[in-house]
């Protein structure tokens, strides 16, 4: 019955099949903020009067560790050493990556992000919560509309209308309760 | 005297917190908090990130009896999931799910619970008043140290939540960098120069804290488990009986130890910034199984009661740990005390030394309401086990696409405009490849909120020597804290690889269980086989 595939315990790094490139650009990228960290650090503009080590010291120092700790992570992943991704009760570590639900999620938060100020707070938060349920596979599509629009105006309610936070009413614009 | 004094300062304090309408406030926290903890993909740190605009609307004490309510609750809501969900749970909870699991499948849920929620009071009442009684003494003597002795302590909560908060030093250290690389964007704060804003006005004023935070553990998040999303029904194992008959007389005789020892292992390792709750649980549970006997030592890794009521008690009482030198010293050591931290930083209250003498009133109110959080806790979790059951079976596209519309908000009334919303995307899916890759993000948050706060103290202490950065080590207590450190560092490194040799043991023992199982009833449904303990550390909290 143990059709278990745990991974090798104790090594805080695992082998997993199928993602060495994306961890290795990934280490490649922290040690490549090191390096920007460097070139934009030369830059910062110190005032000759100052006192102290001056601004840009401590920039050095983090584009240092990350110019270090990024070369010695490129080595491990090189080595074969890779990191062990994060667990969750909701996380099936075995399934194949879903890239496509992945970018239709960010691709709501995108579309949310234009339509706060045409439309209002409370419609583009209902549209971003009725594409992420759909994307996430929800259905039938007329209960995740009944749950948007209803989440999306209690939330306005709460935070604009009792809590005093400025979110952009949109065609609620004058019932008071809903802040403005 | 000290202690005297503080005597009536908690009094006085109390006379706050059991004001109606904070009362009310702690209420609405610990059953926030207890939610969260309960669902999966949310955490107390989360939440208080989400949470961070209402600091725009209450005043400081409501907010952060709220944000305390939150960070307790959650620390009960994990254990009921570990207990009765079929998968493996938060790092911080995982050796109670080896063990309640167990309880539960073999009809023993109820006394799981209840051992978890009397224990998580029991310990988070000792060690809140360990709490009240430690906090003064540390905060007397930190009001005397200066800058370069906060350095000091700085480097050492760095170094430590870097390596120890995750499976791998190298990994957890370069989420520390990425942290404070972040808190470096925007004007330098002592000579207002720009750094790395790259000409852009967006980035002039640095990028906002709880912004990045909502993105790494929100969006981040939900971004991760979108891409491995666990399908099919959730599975939650039934608790049949009234509550009232849960904690029987036996579970009792065996439960009351674990608890006393869970709270006095669990404290210490809270207050010293060894990997917060992780190892505490971990110690507690390795403990116990050491010091039971007979028939009892025989149960564990089959569901033995010890196992639940020690690493839960542990639990709870290092998360009041955590908070001796978030209060006393301003450093905090885990991410939610970094989300608290922040929300003193809103309402423009000074954390560190002073913040016992110059906001004695706020701290007091704050350590009272524990104590009230506390009792609320034990009794919402007893009665209430039937609801938070529901929210644990709340379908997930609509738990995950919340927490999407949860996050915008959060991230749209950092400044009232929509580039923070894509600020937001970008950097939670930084944060979701930070997952995939297995770095942890409570480093990352760390050095986001200390940064600044280090930089600046190191300047001046700089300044003060003219230069000379000998000074930084040869003040004898900024001496003796790195001494400390290297002692800290070796034996938390020491511990945790007694924690993965002991996990594989276990994992070992609770395989070989269930293989045993299995034979022996082949019939029994087997959809957790690969529910082995987890040997993969993650962030203790999120």
């Amino acid at each position: 019955m143990s059709t278990s595939i745990q991974n090798s315990p104790g090594s805080g790094t695992t082998a997993a099949p199928g993602r060495p490139i994306g961890e290795l650009v990934f280490a490649l990228l922290i040690v490549s903020i090191g390096i920007v960290g460097f070139v934009a650090g030369a830059g910062i503009q110190t005032p000759s009067s100052a006192s102290d080590i001056g601004p840009r010291a401590f920039p050095y120092a983090v584009s240092a560790l990350l110019v270090a700790v990024g070369t010695g992570l490129v080595i491990q992943v090189l080595r074969g050493h890779r990191g062990s991704a994060d667990e969750g009760e909701d996380v099936d570590l075995e399934a194949k990556t879903d890239w496509l639900t992945v970018g239709k999620l960010a691709g709501f938060v995108l579309l949310h992000a234009f339509l706060i100020v045409p439309l209002g707070w409370p419609v583009a938060a209902a549209i971003l919560f009725f594409g992420a349920a759909w994307s996430l596979g929800a259905r039938p599509w007329w209960r995740n509309l009944v749950t948007a629009v209803i989440l999306a105006l209690v939330l306005q309610f709460v935070f604009g209308g009792l809590l005093g936070v400025s979110l952009p009413p949109g065609f609620l614009e004058g019932l008071g309760v809903f802040g403005g | 005297m000290c202690s005297v004094d503080s005597f009536f300062l908690l009094m006085e304090g109390f006379a706050t917190a059991m004001q109606p309408i904070y009362l009310l406030f702690a209420l609405g926290g610990v059953l926030v908090g207890t939610a969260v903890g309960v669902l999966p993909g949310i955490g107390p740190a989360m939440t208080v990130a989400l949470l961070m605009p209402i600091t725009y609307s209450l005043e400081p004490t409501a907010a952060i009896i709220v944000f305390a309510g939150i960070y307790y609750g959650g620390m009960y809501g994990g254990s009921t999931t570990s207990i009765l969900l079929n998968t493996p749970g938060e790092s911080s909870s995982i050796v109670t799910a080896l063990e309640g699991n167990k309880m539960a499948k073999a009809g023993r849920g109820a006394a799981a619970l209840a051992t978890a929620a009397v224990g998580s009071f029991v310990a988070g009442t000792i060690a809140t008043v360990l709490l009240s009684f430690l906090a003064p003494f540390v905060a007397a003597f930190a009001v005397q140290i200066g800058p370069v002795e906060y350095v000091a302590l700085m480097v050492v909560a760095f170094l430590t939540v870097g390596a120890l908060l995750g499976s791998s030093v190298l990994r957890g250290l370069a989420s520390l960098g990425l942290g404070l690389f972040i808190a470096l964007v925007g004007f330098d704060s002592l000579t207002a120069q720009q750094r790395y804003t790259f000409g852009s006005p967006f980035l002039a004023d640095g990028i906002d804290v709880v912004l990045v935070a909502v993105a790494l553990f929100a969006v981040g998040e939900a971004l991760y488990v979108a891409s491995r999303l666990r399908h099919g029904p959730i599975k939650v194992i039934p608790v049949t009986g009234g509550w009232t008959s849960w904690l029987r007389k036996e579970d009792l005789r065996r439960s009351w130890k674990p608890w006393l020892r869970g709270t006095f292992i669990g404290f210490p390792v809270g207050t010293i910034p060894a990997g917060g709750a992780d190892v505490a649980t971990f110690l507690s549970y390795a403990t116990e199984r050491k010091l039971a006997k007979g028939e009892n030592k025989k149960q564990f890794g089959k569901g033995a009661i010890e196992g639940v009521a020690g690493p839960e008690a542990a639990n709870n009482a290092a998360a009041a740990g955590v908070l001796v030198p978030l209060l006393t010293l301003g450093i905090p050591t885990t991410a939610t005390a970094a989300m608290m931290l922040v929300a003193f930083q809103r309402y423009q209250i000074p954390v560190g030394p002073q913040l016992f003498e110059s906001n004695s009133a706020l701290v007091w109110a704050l350590i009272a309401s524990l104590y009230v959080g506390n009792l609320m806790l034990l009794v919402l979790n007893l009665p209430l086990v039937g609801i938070w059951v529901k929210i644990l079976q709340i379908p997930r596209p609509y738990l995950y696409a919340g927490i999407l519309v949860f996050a915008v908000l959060g991230a749209f009334s950092v400044n009232f405009t929509p580039i923070d919303v894509i600020i937001l995307l970008v950097v939670g899916i930084l944060g979701f490849f930070m997952r995939r890759f297995g770095y942890p993000i409570a480093p990352m948050v760390v050095g986001l909120i200390l940064g600044p706060i280090f930089e600046s103290q190191l300047r001046r202490s700089l300044a003060i020597s003219q230069g000379d950065p000998m000074a930084l080590v040869q003040s004898p207590v900024a001496a003796t804290i790195y001494v400390v450190l290297i002692v800290i560092f070796a034996l938390s490194f020491l511990l945790k690889r007694r924690q993965r040799q002991f996990e594989a043991m276990v994992a070992a023992n609770a395989d070989a269980s269930d293989v045993v199982r299995g034979s022996v009833a082949p019939a029994e449904p087997t959809t957790t086989s690969t529910s082995t303990p987890t040997t993969d550390r993650k962030d203790n909290d999120r």
